[in-house]
């Protein structure tokens, strides 16, 4: 089963994201600080499937420096950055570093916990594809030999 | 002193006379008033020339006219007095009007054969009148005295009268200095205040134009949008137009005055090409003296200030405005030119400071709005998802909408400081007390289960304060909230009033450290607050809380300030926070309500 990590300052945003994510079916932890989360994304083993990231916590590159971490623990985990009002210019940078997607937390009319919930399950298709790649030449490669 | 036998006894009269000089000189120069020394002046002309009575008239420059200011003798009624001068003025003829017209003493022998004489009192046969000449050549006034005495007058006394109408002089010139300083000190001290600005110069207008008797004063500043000048203060008919009426910079005298930057000054503005007469303080075929400054700071001018007055009704009066006048005029316009830049630059610190407040301010409150928003959509989601599937049961309903609720609390928290945050400088004053309000506040503030134990420790007999009650009050319970959140397993808290002490005074603005305050001082035993963070605490969403936007104590400033007081914070470190409020009181107010009282008491 997928394992997630949300990590976000504010305790109602965790809360709201955890909640829906279960209902996917999906295993949700929670951080409540770039601290927490970097320590728990460099204590897990295996590594979480997906981290779904604040922006703007301790500073405003909380969310660069959660997906450098998650993305040195396994290069194949994928990273949604939660952006408020504001700090899409960094989510931008994170996309470019390789972040699967963002979401804007604030969208009007726009029921966001289901875009997210959609955004979940395209970037974990996209891990399980980029596994299976890699599992197929990794077979290749020990039957070449 | 012998007057009786004084022309029996040449050298003792002498002597007498200079005794005289000697004494009213010293009187000139102490007394507090000119009225005082000119009245004695006017009595002792009359009784050392042996006459039966006599008047000082002094001109008035502004209207133009001479005045019967002081009288002498016997005979005289306010009627006498309003009549005497009336005839001969009309005329020009009256041997006062000559004296004044010409400048030189007139002596009649015999008024009755005198062409210039106009009667008044029937006994009168002799008269002798001196000028009051200043040192601008300018006739001040003429003293006037009368015998029934046929040839009473002769060279000694008029050279008696000659150096008491000097002594005149001098104490109209000292009087004059005295109101041109105390206006220039209550003008001085009005640029200083802070208050409203159009208020400010119609102040400035007014103590100018009655310290230096300008009737009709109008100021006016460039407008920077349009480039014309604007009137923003007046006194006389054109206060009705301020704001309306606009020169542009050039025309007629008052913009040519504001375009070259020099003053102008004409005897009969009608007659000068640059006149335009637009708007006039007083209508063109009365139009007299006129003279306009330039207000001038660095980087030019800005305004002018501009004086008129009505055109003398005798021509043999001229009162055109002199050196002195314009000198005086000129400081003031400098003074208020560097007062208003001042304001300007201060304006302009504010609105920066304000816009960058406000830059900050909307980045917060989208943060915190959008992330309670974002969370109560979440619950809104799953009560929808809930109510689709039916899989809802009312426990869990009630769950959620009691999750909502909290949320909506949070976002109206928000609001609620955005608006104290916003109306902190928007005070409603009221006569307080210090001691009253923190009671007041400890009542409302104050849990009454608490682990913490409070200290009162309030000073008896504190002045009172001009204080917006509601406002102050939230400041200290904001405080004593602060100070019990921060230790939660019960502690101290200390709360003091007392006059404010020299050291607490030190947190001051240099400017505001002359005044009177009182202070209150709140204490804690909690974990104070960190050396780093000192500086920070009353910062605008600076907050080690998770409630609200971190508003609170950059409110408590806010609102301090607006009082123009302070607060500062110098606990020690790991021993508690050390908050204290200092707040002024009007001493001269109050000193003088206390003198107001005391009669009743006595």
């Amino acid at each position: 089963m997928c394992r997630i990590l949300v990590i976000d300052d504010e305790e109602g945003v965790r809360n709201a994201v955890k909640r829906r994510l279960e209902r996917d079916g999906y295993t949700v932890d929670t951080a409540e600080s770039q601290a927490e989360g970097l320590e728990l994304i460099r204590s897990q083993s295996p590594p979480y499937d997906l981290v779904i990231t604040d922006m703007v916590m301790e500073s405003p590159t909380s969310g660069l420096e959660i997906l450098q971490a998650a993305l040195s623990a396994d290069v194949f985990s994928e990273v949604i950055v939660l952006t408020a009002y504001g700090s899409v210019g960094n989510a931008v940078e994170c996309m470019k570093r390789g972040a699967f997607d963002y979401v804007e937390k604030n969208i009007p009319g726009v029921d966001v916990f289901e875009l997210l919930s959609m955004k979940v399950r395209q970037a974990l298709e996209r891990r399980r594809a980029s596994v299976a790649t890699i599992r197929k030449i990794e077979q290749y490669q020990t039957s070449d030999r | 002193m012998a007057i009786d036998n004084k022309s029996d006894h040449p050298h003792q009269k002498c002597a007498d006379e200079a005794e005289l000089l000697a004494w009213l000189s010293r009187l000139v120069i102490a007394s507090s008033s000119a009225d005082e020394a000119l009245q004695k002046i006017l009595d002792n002309a009359v009784s050392s020339c042996g006459a039966v009575r006599g008047f000082l008239a002094i001109v008035d420059h502004d209207r133009g006219k001479l005045d019967i200011g002081y009288v002498s003798g016997e005979g005289w009624t306010e009627e006498k007095r309003l009549a005497r001068l009336k005839a001969s003025e009309e005329t020009g003829r009256g041997i006062t009007s000559l004296v004044a017209s010409t400048g030189k003493p007139y002596r009649s022998g015999n008024v009755l054969s005198d062409p210039y004489y106009v009667p008044a009192f029937d006994d009168v046969r002799s008269e002798i009148a001196v000028p009051l000449v200043d040192a601008y050549k300018r006739v001040r006034g003429v003293i006037n005295v009368e015998s029934s005495e046929y040839d009473a007058f002769g060279d000694r006394h008029e050279c008696l009268l000659r150096a008491l109408a000097d002594l005149a002089v001098i104490s109209l010139t000292i009087a004059d200095h005295r109101a041109r300083e105390s206006a220039l000190v209550e003008i001085g001290m009005e640029l200083n205040r802070f208050g409203d600005t159009d208020e400010l110069l119609q102040r400035v207008i007014d103590v100018a134009s009655e310290a230096l008797r300008f009737e009709d004063c109008s100021l006016f500043l460039i407008d920077i949008a349009t480039d014309k000048l604007v009137l923003r203060a007046s006194r006389g008919p054109l206060a009705k137009k301020i704001g309306e009426a606009t020169y542009e910079l050039g025309e007629g005298l008052t913009g040519w005055t504001a375009k070259h930057g020099v003053p102008v000054r004409v005897s009969d503005p009608p007659s000068d090409p640059r006149w335009r007469g637009r708007f006039e303080e007083i209508p063109a075929d009365e139009a007299g003296a006129y003279m306009a400054v330039p207000i001038k700071i660095h980087r030019g001018v800005i305004g002018v200030i501009r004086v008129q007055r009505r055109k003398s009704p005798y021509k043999w009066l001229p009162n055109d405005f002199t050196d002195d006048d314009e000198r005086m005029l000129s400081t003031i316009a400098s003074q208020l030119g560097i007062a208003l830049d001042n304001r300007r630059l201060v304006d302009q610190l504010v609105k920066a400071e304000r816009m960058a407040a406000w830059g900050e301010m909307s980045a917060r409150s989208a943060h915190m709005i959008g992330n309670r928003v974002f969370a109560i959509k979440g619950d809104i989601n799953e009560l929808e998802y809930l109510l689709k599937e039916q899989k809802i049961d009312p426990d869990k309903a009630l769950e959620i909408m009691e999750s909502i609720k909290r949320g909506i609390f949070l976002l109206e928290e928000v609001l609620n400081e955005f608006r104290e945050f916003v109306k902190a400088t928007q005070l409603e004053l009221e006569e307080a007390d210090l001691n009253e309000l923190v009671k007041q506040a400890v009542e409302e503030g104050f849990p009454k289960r608490s682990p913490t134990k409070l200290t009162l420790n309030l000073a008896s007999g504190l002045p009172k304060i001009k204080a917006d009650p509601k406002k102050l009050k939230r400041c200290f319970t904001e405080i004593i909230e602060n100070a019990i959140n921060f230790q939660p397993e019960g502690g101290e808290i200390k709360i003091s009033t007392s006059l404010a002490d020299a050291r607490s005074k030190k947190w001051l603005k240099p400017s505001q450290q002359t005044g009177d305050y009182v202070q209150v001082r709140f204490e804690d035993t909690g974990p104070g607050i960190d050396l780093d963070k000192k500086p920070k605490i009353f910062n605008p969403f600076y907050s080690t809380r998770a409630k609200g936007m971190g508003l609170g104590l950059s409110i408590v400033k806010g609102i301090v300030e607006a009082h123009n007081g302070t607060i500062f914070e110098n606990g020690i470190p790991g021993k508690g926070a050390r908050f204290t409020i200092l707040l002024p009181y009007n001493k001269e107010r109050l000193s003088k309500r206390a003198r107001d009282v005391a009669p009743q008491q006595t």
